[in-house]
Parts: C-alpha cells; structure tokens; sequence
C-alpha cells in the first residue's frame, strides 16, 4: 500500500525519513541552501547547524508536505530572514532553472513540429515567460530590497512610497496562466512529438506549478502579515 | 460511473473521525474532494466557496445551533446532509437530516447511502465541456480584446449575463486567463489567426 498522506513535520523528525517520504523536500532544502547529505540529522539539528529560523523551517517546509500553517504558527515565526531569503533563492532557482528547462523543451518540440498550434502555444509560453521575469524584478529590485531594509531598520534606505500594501496591490497571480498552460497541452491541442519530451516538459510544468503555489503562499499568508506588523512596530 | 468530481464535507471535531470516513469514502465508484471542517462558521464560509454535494454532520456540532442550520439547509437545498451517529440523539434532532448512518456501520454500507444520494441527485451538474454558442459568440468577443460590457452591448445582454458565460467558458475548458482563451479560440478555429 501506498501512505497517501504525507507526515507533518515537528523538529524531532528525522530529516532523512522525510525525504525518503517526499522528495520534493529537496527543492525546499535547496531554497534554504541546506546541503542535501543530511546524515541522521533530526529537523532541529539541521537547522541549527544551518542557521535557520527553526520555526520559519518547519512552517515552510510542512507546506511541501500538505499541511497549511494556522495562525499562531505563523505568528512564531520571529524571524523574517529565513524567509526573504527563501523566496529568493526560489527567484533564481525559477529564473535560471525551470523557466529554462522549459525554454528547452519546447524548443525542443519545436524542432519535430511546428505547427501553427505549436505556434499559438509558444507565442503564450513567450509572453508569460516576460510577464514572469518583469514580476520577479519588481521583486528582487523594490520590493525585496525594501523588506531588507525594514528588517535592518534602516529607515534612510527605505522607499517612502512603499508598503505591504503596495506589495499586496502588485501582487500578481502568475501561476493561472501556467495552469493554463498545462491545461492546453493536456485537454486542447495534440502536439505530436516523442513522449520523452513531451513528459519531461509536462513533469517540469507540474514541478514548477506546484513550488509556484506554495511560494504564493509563503507571500500572501506569511510574509505580508510579518510585513505589515513590523510596518506598526517601526511606524506606529 | 460519472466524470465529474464531487465536493464532499465532514463536519466533525474528531480528526480521526474524519481520516477514517475520508479512508472509507474514497472506495466509492464516485470522484469527491474532500474537505473537513470543525464548525459551522467555518462550514458556512466553506460553502460560499465551494459547491458542496453532501456535508457528512456529527449532530452534536448542530444541536444548539438548529436555527443556524436550517437557514444554512434552506440555503444551500441542493445540498445533502447526512447525520453521523454516535451517541444518543432526540428525534428532533435527527430528522433534520436527509439520511444518517451509525458510526458503527459497515463501510460498503456507507458508499451504498453516498452512491445513492450521488445516483439520484442532480447535485453533480451534468458537465458537458463543449462551449454553447451563445458562449462562443462571447469567446470570440473576448479574444479580440472587448471588455464584458462592450461585449453585453454587441450580444445584447446584460453584464451579467456575460459574466455567467464566462464563468461557464472558464470551467469547461480549465483556461482561466483572456490569452489562454485566445490560444484556445483560434486552435478551435473560433477566430482566425492574425
């Protein structure tokens, strides 16, 4: 039998046994910048060792396993470090790896069929693809450097004009078009060519999907709150 | 057995109350999401949400709360609900819901009383995925760039009839954004490619 539920993740779990249950757990060591040798090494130890915010771990990471956070979980998350730096690193891990591999694949297929449904397929990967790259430098250019900054209280490096209510606004959903296109290839357009390819590319779309969501959700549901509540401390 | 998938809700306090029913449950020949959920609120917020078939109900999470219930029975009429018995209850209590099953009762038994209630009801809306063609004339507006209102005009409907038809166009064919449905309208042939 198959466990069809994944465990939920508490600081004494084994490192080890977690990922040998759910392999995604890599990707999110990996934004963490946690090697993947982690030896008999419980979740605490790890992050220790790391220097990791252990609640921000354990919040982030039992969302690769299914479980949504509650509230005061989130509210023990003292640290807002961890996750920026999380979120960025899923940035460069979006930008110079999957958005590629998919770049590649639907070249790819392009190579065997260029249909002019093939077209229509691509000319949309191609201009979600800008859309994404112009959200995640408004990212890394304003918003982030603005959470830095009220992470470091440094007030003088602080845009006027900026807030987690402007970040919130500027928020865009950018997985739907993804979703879609996953949905075009699976119900509306038959692209003939081989399988492999056509797998490899669906696998990379399901992938990207899915560390898309949860990083949404590190957002909306953990870092605009942490935002806005030193936005009171630091400005009343 | 039918395509479609059903939303299916246990309101219980008992986590493992719940993992069991969602255990057993997911055996029967229908598709069902599950949700799980602890009070009524939360139930009620789920279901402005969500198109709910069947809410499986520990009694004793309503028995004070009649009044709340019923409203939310009157509602949502579509919906079925299904008492989960493991303790005493009145009769009064008990004859709010359309069917109940002992907590004690065998799990063939239970799909039985799922599947019926899934046989007979039309809760589970027929999904036929082929666009009518009132929702292809708004297709082919919308992919040429007309806002909703525009397109109300041309049609000579209201915003919100628009509105139903997008919906509509949306869950047939999964795509969700306005270039999604423009690669979908063409490769239809719906509208030419420019």
């Amino acid at each position: 039998m198959y466990k069809t539920q994944k465990s939920f993740i508490t600081k004494d779990k084994k490192m080890l046994d977690l990922i040998n249950e759910n392999c995604s757990l890599l990707i999110c060591l990996q934004h963490f910048d946690v090697d993947f040798s982690v030896d008999n090494s419980t979740v605490e130890e790890l992050c220790v060792e790391n220097k990791i915010n252990l609640n921000a771990f354990i919040v982030i990471a039992n969302l690769y396993n299914g479980f949504f956070p509650v509230d005061n979980e989130i509210n023990e998350i003292d640290d807002i470090k961890p996750v920026l730096h999380f979120l960025k690193k899923s940035h460069s891990f979006y930008i110079e790896d999957k958005y590629p591999e998919l770049k590649y694949y639907l070249e790819k297929i392009k190579n065997v069929h260029s249909s002019r449904d093939f077209q229509l397929i691509e000319q949309f990967f191609n201009d979600y693809f800008e859309e994404v790259m112009e959200h995640l430098k408004y990212e890394d250019e304003i918003a982030f450097p603005y959470f830095y900054s009220l992470e470091r209280k440094d007030k003088n490096a602080q845009l006027k004009s900026f807030s987690a209510k402007e970040y919130r606004n500027h928020h865009t959903d950018i997985e739907t078009k993804l979703t879609d296109l996953k949905n075009l290839f699976l119900k509306h357009i038959k692209i003939k060519s081989d399988l492999n390819t056509k797998r490899k590319f669906l696998d990379t779309l399901f992938g990207l999907e899915f560390d898309l969501k949860i990083h949404s959700v590190i957002e909306e549901k953990i870092l605009i709150p942490l935002i806005e509540k030193i936005e009171v401390q630091q400005n009343g | 057995m039918d395509k479609c998938r059903r939303n299916i809700v246990v309101l219980e306090p008992s986590k493992i109350v719940y993992e069991g029913l969602y255990t057993s449950i997911s055996k029967s020949e229908y598709n069902f999401s599950f949700f799980y959920v602890d009070s009524l609120i939360e139930l009620e917020t789920l279901m402005l949400k969500r198109e709910i078939s069947i809410v499986l109900v520990n009694p004793g999470i309503v028995q004070n709360r009649l009044k709340d219930f019923a409203n939310l029975k009157k509602q949502y009429s579509e919906t079925r609900w299904i008492g989960i018995i493991y303790a005493y209850y009145d009769n009064s209590i008990l004859k709010q819901f359309d069917n109940l099953f002992p907590i004690t009762e065998e799990v063939t038994k239970v799909i039985r009383i799922i599947n019926k209630i899934c046989n007979n009801k039309t809760s589970c809306k027929q999904q036929n995925e082929h666009l009518t063609e009132r929702e292809t004339d708004v297709l082919k507006w919308l992919a040429k760039g007309l806002s909703n209102k525009e397109i109300a005009s041309k049609l000579n409907v209201s915003i919100h009839t628009v509105n139903t038809h997008r919906k509509n166009i949306m869950d047939k064919t999964s795509i969700r954004s306005l270039a999604g449905l423009t690669v979908y309208a063409v490769s239809k042939g719906i509208i030419p490619l420019e």
